[in-house]
């Protein structure tokens, strides 16, 4: 079958000899031309010998002809047509030759070299003779490969169908290579997507003549000169046009065109609301770009953007009234120069009387009501709500623009516009997996910030972490797991083995329970296995059990082996949340003294929520545990929301602590009464099924044996001896020394709980008296029996 | 090969040359700023100005200042204008000697042998 390609039509024939020419053969051509060009000056001019001057002139010509051909034509070969063959750009018609067999492998191997090619395998860390041998036989997939080539030259409008797009044809029709991409847990759509990616930069760089038009030399002499502005001020449009900075998708954004459409419009000042990261400082300079080229608006055509800042500002002036005429005087050099917009980034800072800022709401007020001077302030959505209640009048002469966040596809065209330059700045390569994983995990832990911004950041982060000068999706990983001390990925292979002995390290700290122990070992397994949902906290447990029996002990466990350290934890006593408008201390953000669940889990996202003795918090609080345990998150004041997806909740009770001895007294096992003992729990109203059920399990804790609580002795001495070591002493009880302190210390009511107290009593004590009357010596193994043990 | 030569330098190839042209003129437009200077050669240098003072001699003085302003802005603009257009008239005789010259310099190659030879 013959997938469309001629090899023997004119079009390739020219593109062969082009390739053969090459840039080197053009130059040579040049050169040479040049050589008998002086030739002929010399012969014709100085010598007077025509004859040779008519022959260096017949062979300069011959080799300036070809070499004109060459740059104008052979080396650009423009479409000729609609099909696909005469579309095929030169360097694909080049690359294949007439006695080539026509299927995706050869041309395959012909395209690969080529840099259009090597950005599709670098970006999608592929090896290209792994691809090449993934590659098919038949000429349907290559047919099928040039239609979609096709298509995605038409999708970016441009006539000649470029390598690229032939490369992501071959590539989307090579099931092996999609194969590939997915053992390497990529997607198999970033192909179409780096296609778009290198379509949009071959048709910004074919642009680039245009749009690097600047107005030419006369360009500001209709407008004044600005000293103080120049001195205060920040000028984005010369920086813009200064370093041929390029914003690419930005410039043509949705935002930038409300910016322009306000001021056509007739807005006085544009008030440009967005909350942190969403771009309001990018689009301004998109915003110069456009205007210093000229390609704007009529009325904003060659206006220069000039940001104000606060802080130079104030530490100029001395005093209110000081800055209020540096205020009037740059306004008014912006007014007479005529051609300057003003543009006040942070524009709270001259709205308010905090540290580094001053209140310069009044000036604004009657400069904006004048309209001699076109303004921006941006702001965040709550920074204009305070302006609105702080000043109606300033507020309402703003014509604000809202910028409101970008969808992925669009995030993601900022991030690839963002990584050339990374790619450049750093020298590294950027792989699209790092792309996708700085979406997705700057979505998850930043919640802060907004897109484009929060991802930007995170991918400049990860190119810190990047391996060989590859950022990839680990260095995306490492990145955030440094920043927010998390852990994504997949597990190492230490701390996979570490997950599967979880139980083993639960158990050197905690005494039977092996029930619970498995429950809560499991669920982390699943959590860190990936199997668990994403976007529900990684588990959630009711503890339920009497007193002492080790339910804050198990939670304290899991801080110290899966999150890493026992302080690892947030812990709230649900019985300071019986009132109603206890929500508000729950998420409040304000109060940095006493820090709010939220303003904690802010700060500790990966951590165990412990909430003792839920049953006595008010209704409304476990109402919002609904949502914390359903959603993973929840919302503060402002609107802003706190992740609890990479938290273990852990909520306990003594509701039915009672019920739960009777049972095991009477010689039940936990497992089996689980089911009936909820059941209670609902039909006697200590909880709601909502509740019940939302938990990923209900945990029973069983009373500890008199056996259990000696073993219980024995961790509590190993942490005494531990406190010994620098003293070079260590202590040991004697089985009787163990009873007596079990006797002493089990409460049938408490549980293990007085045992901390009765083995301080009888073991600390007994021992700090024995040190101090120097019976007790560096170096010594003290035995203590029990009639040595002070009780 | 020699045909796909010729067929391109006397059809795509010369058009070619007569869009150069376009380009070129354009290109000279943009950078000597010739519509922004034409549309304001009459306005203040820079917008250096003076504001009018209460008193008539006050208003002579601004006005005398600033019409020296103006032509000050004039006699500059008018300059680069002057030089912008010498540049195109200099691009477009180029251009058009280019472009008379385009279809001969193929024939130039045995022409300039016999031409030597001959005188």
């Amino acid at each position: 079958m013959n997938p469309g390609i001629d090899f023997s039509s004119r079009r390739a024939r020219e593109a062969r000899l082009g390739k053969k020419i090459g840039r080197q053969g053009f130059i040579g051509l040049a050169v040479i031309g040049s050589i008998f060009t002086l030739v002929v000056i010399i012969f014709g001019i100085f010598k007077s010998q025509p004859p040779i001057a008519g022959v260096a002139g017949s062979l300069a010509l011959l080799c300036f002809l070809p070499a004109i051909w060459w740059k104008r034509y052979l080396s650009v070969l423009p479409p000729t047509g609609n099909s696909p063959a005469e579309r095929l750009s030169v360097d694909v018609l080049a690359r294949l030759n007439a006695n080539m067999e026509l299927q995706s492998q050869t041309v395959w191997a012909a395209l690969s070299d080529h840099w259009q090619a090597r950005f599709f395998t670098h970006h999608l860390l592929l090896n290209s003779d792994l691809v090449g041998e993934q590659m098919g036989k038949s000429a349907e997939a290559l047919e099928e490969a040039l239609s979609i080539a096709s298509g995605l030259a038409d999708e970016h409008k441009t006539k000649t169908i470029e390598l690229g797009f032939v490369v992501a044809g071959l590539l989307i029709t090579s099931p092996g290579v999609q194969q590939l991409l997915l053992q390497h847990e990529d997607h198999p759509e970033d192909i179409r997507a780096i296609a778009g990616w290198l379509g949009r930069n071959l048709g910004e760089s074919s642009n680039i003549n245009t749009q690097r038009k600047y107005g030419g030399i006369g360009r500001d002499w209709a407008f004044g000169f600005t000293p103080l502005l120049d001195k205060l001020g920040d000028n984005i449009s010369l920086a813009v046009s200064g370093h041929g900075a390029h914003f690419g998708w930005l410039a043509q954004s949705q935002g930038v065109r409300s910016i322009e459409t306000a001021f056509e419009n007739n807005a006085k000042a544009i008030a440009l609301i967005g909350p942190d990261g969403i771009g309001k400082t990018s689009n301004v300079y998109a915003l110069a770009q456009r205007m210093i080229q000229g390609n704007t608006t009529p009325s904003l055509t060659y206006h220069q953007i000039i940001c104000l800042n606060a802080t130079d500002i104030t530490s100029l002036a001395h005093g209110q009234g000081e800055l209020e005429q540096i205020m009037i005087s740059l306004v008014n050099e912006a007014i007479l120069a005529k051609h300057i917009m003003l543009f006040f980034d942070n524009a709270q800072l001259f709205l308010s009387d905090s540290a580094g800022a001053f209140n310069a709401t009044q000036i604004l007020l009657s400069i904006i009501e004048a309209g001699r001077v076109p303004i921006i302030l941006a702001m965040a959505p709550h920074d204009y709500q305070s302006l609105k209640t702080q000043s109606q009048s300033l507020a309402g002469l703003l014509t604000p623009v809202v910028l409101q966040e970008l969808p992925e596809a669009d995030v993601m065209r900022v991030l690839e516009d963002t990584t050339a330059g990374l790619e450049y700045r750093f020298q590294v390569l950027i792989a699209y997996e790092a792309l996708r994983e700085a979406y997705q995990l700057s979505g998850r832990y930043e919640q802060d910030e907004a897109y484009p911004g929060k991802a930007i950041k995170l991918l400049e982060q990860a190119v810190n972490h990047a391996d060989n000068k590859v950022v990839n999706k680990l260095s995306v990983q490492h990145a955030i797991e440094q920043i927010y001390g998390v852990r994504t990925g997949n597990a190492a292979p230490a701390e996979a083995a570490s997950l599967l002995k979880l139980e083993d390290m639960i158990h050197e700290r905690m005494i039977n329970q092996t029930h619970a122990v498995k429950v809560v070992a499991n669920s982390l397994r699943r959590a860190r296995a990936g199997v668990s949902n994403p976007r529900r906290p990684i588990g959630s447990f009711l503890f339920l059990g009497p007193t002492g029996v080790g339910k804050t002990e198990l939670a304290k466990a899991i801080a110290a082996t899966y999150f890493g350290a026992e302080t690892s934890m947030i812990r709230l006593d649900m019985s300071e949340y019986q009132q109603p408008d206890d929500v508000q201390r729950l998420l409040s953000t304000g109060v940095a003294e006493n820090k709010s669940l939220l303003m904690q889990i802010r700060e500790q996202p990966f951590t165990v929520v412990l909430l003792d003795e839920i049953e006595k918090a008010h209704v409304n609080i476990l109402n919002l545990l609904l949502q914390m345990l359903d959603e993973g998150q929840l919302t503060d004041d402002s609107g802003r929301a706190a992740s609890f997806k990479d938290c273990v909740i852990i909520a306990t009770s003594n509701a039915g602590a009672n019920m739960i001895r009777e049972r095991i007294d009477s010689g039940q096992n936990l497992e089996s009464f689980s089911d009936k003992f909820s059941e209670e729990l609902i039909s006697s109203g200590q909880f709601k099924p909502e509740l019940l059920n939302r938990f990923d399990e209900m945990v029973l804790f069983r009373p500890l044996s008199p056996d259990e609580l000696a073993q219980v002795v024995n961790l509590m001495l190993k942490e005494v001896n531990q406190t010994l070591t620098h003293q070079n002493i260590s202590v040991e009880l004697t089985p009787a020394a163990i009873q007596k302190i079990v006797e002493q210390g089990n409460d049938p009511r408490l549980g293990a709980r007085p045992m901390r107290r009765t083995l301080q009593r009888a073991v600390e004590d007994t021992l700090a008296e024995m040190i101090l009357k120097r019976e007790a010596k560096p170096g010594d193994h003290v035995i203590l029996d029990a009639p040595n043990l002070k009780i | 090969m020699f045909i796909a030569f010729f067929s391109w330098w006397y059809g795509r190839g010369w058009q070619q040359v007569v869009g150069d042209f376009k380009l070129r003129v354009s290109n000279v437009i943009d950078s000597f700023s010739v519509r922004q200077l034409s549309k304001t050669l009459f306005a203040p240098w820079k917008r250096i100005v003076t504001q009018p003072g209460r008193n008539l001699e006050d208003h002579l003085h601004a006005a005398a200042d600033n019409a020296f302003s103006r032509a000050v802005g004039f006699v500059v603009r008018l300059g680069v204008l002057f030089t912008a257009l010498i540049a195109i008239l200099v691009i477009g005789l180029l251009s058009i000697i280019e472009i008379i010259a385009w279809p001969l310099l193929p024939v130039a190659v045995p022409g300039l042998i016999i031409a030597g030879l001959v005188l």
